[in-house]
């Protein structure tokens, strides 16, 4: 076999004196225009927010323990509660993450310095914590009560200040989140090296394109909405008020032209983890390649055709067949993605690592909220369940189950090259299975109380839906619980974990081409990606690995792999 | 050897090549990106119609649209200029992209008097419907982007006045995003005019 030309770099004696070339902690406080920096500035601060929302969720659970009114002063304050948290976990979680990771990865995958627009990036991050600082103000003045979507007329007539200035903190996050994508398109279509023809870019990035695409084409519609709502809360004009002529369901229109693909921003990404995890730790081919790229692009094109689904209940019936055909038709390139997946770990020599292990738990309970999906693009059913827990337990499966699951698949996974160590995987492990049970015993139950006809938004229930209730608030604790297993393993494996080595998975992706951390301009010399980025098992991908270990260190990685 | 790589396929671009390619990709996006803001405003008054039986209302007089076509003209008219102009200093010519732009912004200014006018001129009657209230919000929204890039052409202006661009593409950037910018303000106009003033 011959030689294959990696590159080399002087990182070499940094690996051997053991000492990591890790930025400050506190350039992370600092405006920085490095991708990297700004990766772990959204990362970070993303988690935060997903701590606060969960403390929300924990809230929300303690209340349902009994069918009373008992933790919270009011209803009114219960539907603030879980206005907050919705908002929370989908504008200033979920979106974010994955910028984060996408930050982080893609230039690195593309084997680029950094972004088509450094300071474009930075200035996309650093428009969220005003805008965070506005929505949870609102929260303590004069709290929004009309739920993350905020229907009007709750959102018009009922709503305090606060929902105003949910609306301005939403304008911004929108605005980040198209510059954000503006980014990330124009990375992955300019800045690949000559060799890594779009056929040959990883999976994380394709699901990047689509899930930019999306936001650049869906977002305005955001903006759209949010200038209406904020004009007839200011400005006395009547776009949602019958009586001026107006109509509440323009607003859901609007709003759900922007949030139904804005469901496939928050979990594509994810899908481009999976592919990515799935094939590096079973040490096989990503099954079905193309199609996989493909069907994040159909789903991306599909998904602005279902908004209206949202709306089955108050849509002309006319049109409720067509969007309920949309809808099943997108099952379509999701079920591709569901069998790539199995087909890729089929066979393969599968390391049960703890990105392995959430990636897997990603794989069945997608599914779980993917079928339940399908159950309520159904009409009749929808129709049924429509406001009940049923509809709760299905979003929790997708955005739990899919996104934060895949969140932490990649975690596990990409925390060694962004801190130069690896996590602990003993606590990885546990965290995985507190997550795992804790997440089933939350959710799974909840289908059964939504059919029952558990309405959801509701802080006072029946009776005879307590046994449930504390069964899942019990199991909620426990997945609240399972994040701080995780935060003390970040913490203590930044400090302590072992050093990683430049490619400790044995990965083909060009991010672990180069040390861990990378260097500022994160390649010393231009990478040359491998002829397939997924091409485990061949002699050639394993000498292409062994130049890779030898180029960075000399030394044996820290977790061994085979090829 | 093998790894298949494939050098030179495809030339490496040097940094400055880079950056031209990436902000004129960049700004499609935006464009493509920001078009569907005025695509939802449109919505917005196509859904708000269905809410009466006639449009305009019953009562409510229709806008004359003469004073908006001429605007419309006008602002053609800029983009046009602002085309010709760009045009100018990639051929060397910087009075001529001077000269050009300089009767642009005329012209810009004219067309957004008369939207002023126009929004300031909507009848009462008109403000007590829908079709009063998307009118206002069309244009105000429109002229608020208009009045914007209006500003950074005037800038870009003071700046190739002062000598400051060359006809090479790679360091007049800021002159022919500009354009761009105004010709989408441009395009984004004539999608409200036809909708508000000829599609009843």
């Amino acid at each position: 076999m011959a030689t294959i030309a990696v590159p080399l770099g002087a990182q070499a004696e940094q690996q051997e004196a053991e000492t990591l070339r890790r930025p400050a902690l506190t350039d992370y406080l600092r405006w920085s225009v490095d991708h990297k920096i700004i990766g772990v500035q959204y990362g970070v601060a993303a988690f935060i927010f997903f701590m606060v929302g969960g403390a929300m969720a924990m809230l929300i659970r303690l209340e349902l323990w009994t069918p009373d009114l008992d933790v919270m002063v009011s209803g009114a304050a219960y539907n603030s509660l879980f206005t907050i948290h919705g908002t929370i976990m989908i504008f200033l979680f979920i979106i974010p993450m994955w910028a984060a990771f996408g930050n982080f990865v893609v230039p690195l995958q593309l084997g680029a310095k950094d972004m088509a627009f450094p300071w474009l990036n930075a200035f996309a991050f650093w428009l969220i914590p005003p805008a965070a600082v506005v929505v949870l103000l609102g929260y303590f003045v004069s709290p929004a009560e009309a739920g993350w979507t905020s229907y009007p007329p709750l959102s018009t007539l009922f709503s305090g200040d606060g929902q105003t200035l949910w609306a301005l903190g939403a304008h911004l996050l929108g605005i980040s989140s198209i510059m954000g994508s503006i980014n990330f398109i124009v990375t992955i279509f300019n800045m690949r090296p000559p060799e890594m023809t779009i056929w040959r870019m990883p999976l994380l990035c394709w699901a990047v394109l689509a899930t930019s695409i999306i936001a650049v084409m869906a977002t305005p519609f955001l903006a759209g909405a949010l200038t209406l709502l904020l004009l007839d809360r200011v400005a006395g004009t009547t776009f949602f008020d019958a009586a001026g002529g107006g109509d509440v369901l323009l607003w859901q229109n609007i709003f759900w032209f922007y949030s139904h693909p804005a469901v496939y921003i928050m979990v594509l990404p994810g899908m481009g983890v999976l592919s990515e995890v799935l094939s590096v730790h079973s040490r096989k081919p990503v099954f079905g390649y193309r199609m996989v790229g493909l069907s994040s692009m159909g789903i991306a094109f599909v998904g602005f055709t279902v908004w209206a689904h949202h709306m089955f209940t108050s849509l002309q019936p006319e049109l409720r067949i067509p969007f309920m055909i949309t809808t099943m038709i997108i099952a379509v390139p999701t079920g591709i993605k569901m069998f790539s997946w199995l087909g890729t770990i089929w066979g393969g020599k599968i390391r049960f690592t703890s990105a392995m292990l959430f990636a897997l738990g990603f794989l069945s309970l997608f599914v779980i909220g993917g079928i339940s999906g399908v159950m309520l693009a159904a009409l009749p059913f929808d129709i049924h369940v429509h406001d009940t827990y049923f509809v709760v337990s299905h979003f929790h499966f997708v955005l739990f189950g899919g996104s934060v699951f895949a969140v932490y698949a990649a975690l596990y996974h990409w925390f060694p090259k962004v801190t130069g160590r690896m996590m602990n995987e003993r606590l990885g492990r546990i965290h995985f299975l507190f997550t795992y049970f804790g997440f089933l015993f939350t959710f799974f139950p909840m289908h059964v109380v939504g059919m029952l006809g558990m309405p959801r938004r509701v802080a006072v229930y029946v009776e005879a839906f307590q046994p449930w209730n504390q069964l899942i608030s019990l199991a909620a604790f426990v997945l609240g619980f399972s994040s701080l297993i995780v935060i003390y393993n970040v913490i203590k494996s930044y400090y302590h974990g072992p050093i990683a080595g430049a490619n400790p998975w044995r990965a083909l992706t060009l991010e672990w081409q180069t040390t861990s951390p990378p260097p500022t301009m994160n390649f010393d010399d231009d990478p040359i990606p491998f002829e397939d980025p997924y091409g485990y098992g061949t002699e050639a991908s394993a000498a292409y690995l062994d130049a890779v270990d030898e180029a960075f260190s000399g030394a044996a990685p820290a977790k061994g792999g085979g090829h | 050897m093998t790894s298949t790589v494939h050098r030179g396929q495809k030339p490496k671009l040097g940094v400055a090549e880079m950056r031209l390619k990436n902000n004129r990709l960049g700004m499609t996006i935006f464009q493509i990106s920001w078009i569907m803001v005025f695509l939802a405003m449109i919505v917005v008054n196509w859904q708000l119609r269905f809410s009466y039986a006639e449009w305009p209302p019953a009562g409510v007089a229709p806008f004359d649209p003469l004073l908006p076509t001429a605007a419309t003209l006008a602002l053609l008219l800029s983009s046009f200029l602002v085309k010709r102009g760009l045009d100018a200093l990639r051929a060397q010519r910087l009075g001529g992209f001077l000269t050009c732009w300089r009767g642009a912004m005329a012209l810009g200014v004219a067309f957004m008097a008369i939207i002023v006018y126009e929004f300031a001129s909507v009848s009462d009657a008109a403000m007590a419907t829908q079709y009063g209230i998307t009118m206002r919000l069309m244009t105000g929204f429109h002229f608020l982007h208009a009045l914007a890039i209006l500003a950074i052409i005037f800038r870009v202006y003071r700046g190739g006045a002062a000598g400051r661009y060359s006809g090479d593409a790679h360091d007049s950037w800021a002159v022919e995003g500009s354009a761009k910018l105004w010709y989408f303000v441009t395009l984004a106009w004539i999608m409200f005019y036809v909708v508000l003033y000829w599609i009843r």
